[in-house]
């Protein structure tokens, strides 16, 4: 145990059990070892591990070891430290394999450009002694945005009257956000339902989580695009709804029974996307934007802007018919 | 606009040089014909790689076997029997490039914007350009440039070789 760590623990935090100090960490090359009880020192700052952040998928726990959930020594406040991990890996987007890389400095240049802009997470870089990069984030205190509309109890027909105006009014301050990065020429890179937050104390809808790159060179905003419209097709159905999943809806058969091959995502085979085939009420200005999104589209959308530009009536429509 | 005025976008793939066989074996005979092959630097993002060094070395090792292609494409194009003296290389650095010297680069976002400035300002008459075979799947994701030269083209006539 360091005796500097634990004088620390003693000033800032007496009510930490002094048994459990480890060591005080200036070099975060050896990530993995950096555990509970440990002090990073970065940027004149001193912060006591409690753990690493887990990734959850499919009810497992993997646990992020370059990712530590924090308490900030001198301020009292909780924060996650991002350790420097690059990492190349392939990942599945429907059928296709696709290179993804792991980069800590385009995190940071993101970090950089939203400073103080809260549609998207807090943050800062700072460098170890051995000049590696800690990313020194804020916690965003929220629920995913999955979650949050798995939360609310009303069937679908009822949802789409009363939720889904305001949650499709948000989403659109959502997409604009991604479209200020694209913008700057960056592009998210891993949008998912979950890395959507929706903070507790405002309402704000948050962007977390920019590390992840792609190659892509003639479409660059491609699989941002894919993944802004996985999340409204998501917020639509109010939930993903599959070939497999389809049944449990206990909806009439002479609904189901017209899906094609044509109505379902160009990119994940079985989820579908032609919601208006399965709820009659969803207007068709509005599934025609979802089907832009289709195996049968004839166009894709190439910006933000594009999406917007389609989506802003159909929101405004779903807005009037809410009102009457 | 010029016919035989023809703007060869390549990029060292095998679908682009079946366009310069085709170009060769349509092209050999055309009195007045010109060719200029271009091709349009698309470097690594710094972002891939974990270090400077690590990029720079690869940026170089690539942007040499470009040149290296290139002028296998033009020796191609000879061997199918257009003048030497009608063909021009054009190697359009990335801006985004490590070693960035060019006075004239690319944009370094689009390969399409930047064939289809070329072929704008210079006033080419023809475009030919390779068609790799994405699915529609994949040109969702990631685009394809065959299909967005075909779709954005104005006043010129384009050739796509798969």
């Amino acid at each position: 145990m360091s005796s500097e760590v634990r004088e620390l623990i003693r000033t800032h935090l007496p009510e930490f059990p002094l048994r459990h100090c480890r060591h005080l960490v200036t070099d975060t090359t050896q990530f993995m070892s950096i555990d509970y009880g440990d002090v990073i020192r970065v940027a004149n700052r001193h912060y006591l591990v409690y753990k690493n952040e887990m990734e959850r998928r499919f009810g497992l726990e993997d646990p992020k070891y370059w990712v530590k959930r924090c308490h900030e020594l001198e301020t009292g406040e909780r924060k996650i430290l991002k350790l420097e991990f690059f990492e190349t890996f392939p990942i599945q987007v429907g059928r296709l394999n696709v290179e993804c890389f792991r980069s800590p400095d385009k995190e940071s240049r993101i970090l950089d450009l939203v400073r103080g802009d809260m549609r998207f997470m807090q943050g800062f870089t700072a460098r170890d002694a051995v000049d590696r990069n800690v990313r020194v984030l804020d916690i965003v205190s929220g629920r995913r945005l999955d979650i949050t509309v798995d939360r609310l109890d009303a069937d679908h027909a009822t949802y789409f009257r009363t939720h889904l105006p305001g949650l499709l009014r948000t989403y659109l301050g959502a997409i604009r956000a991604i479209g200020t990065l694209h913008e700057h020429g960056e592009r998210h890179g891993d949008i998912r339902r979950d890395h959507l937050y929706v903070e507790f104390e405002t309402g704000q809808w948050r962007w977390i989580d920019f590390d992840y790159t792609f190659k892509s060179y003639e479409h660059p905003f491609g699989l941002d695009l894919f993944g802004l419209g996985n999340i409204l097709v998501f917020l639509v159905g109010k939930a993903n709804i599959t070939v497999q999943s389809l049944e449990s809806l206990g909806l009439p058969e002479e609904r189901t029974e017209k899906l094609t091959s044509d109505d379902l995502s160009i990119v994940i085979p079985n989820r579908i996307v032609n919601l208006r085939k399965l709820y009659p009420y969803i207007p068709e200005q509005l599934n025609r934007v979802l089907m832009h999104f289709a195996a049968g589209a004839p166009v894709f959308y190439n910006t933000t802007t594009e999406l917007m530009e389609d989506l802003t009536p159909c929101v405004e429509e779903l807005e009037r018919l809410a009102s009457r | 606009m010029q016919t035989q005025k023809i703007l060869l976008a390549f990029d060292s793939s095998e679908s682009s040089y079946n366009a310069v066989a085709y170009a060769g074996s349509m092209l050999a005979h055309v009195p007045d014909v010109h060719v200029t092959l271009v091709f349009v630097e698309r470097l690594p993002d710094r972002d891939f790689f974990p270090d400077e060094a690590s990029w720079r070395a690869e940026c170089d090792s690539r942007t040499q076997a470009h040149h290296r292609h290139l002028s296998a494409a033009r020796t191609r194009l000879t061997e199918y029997g257009i003048p030497a003296a009608a063909i021009d290389e054009r190697y359009l650095a990335s801006c985004k490039s490590p070693f960035g010297q060019a006075t004239v680069c690319s944009t370094g976002e689009s390969v399409v914007e930047d064939i289809l400035r070329i072929q704008r300002e210079e006033g080419y008459g023809t475009v030919i350009v390779g068609k790799r075979g994405v699915s529609r799947t994949e040109a969702f994701l990631f685009g394809s440039v065959s299909n967005r030269i075909i779709q954005e083209t104005q006043g010129c006539t384009v050739w796509v070789v798969g």
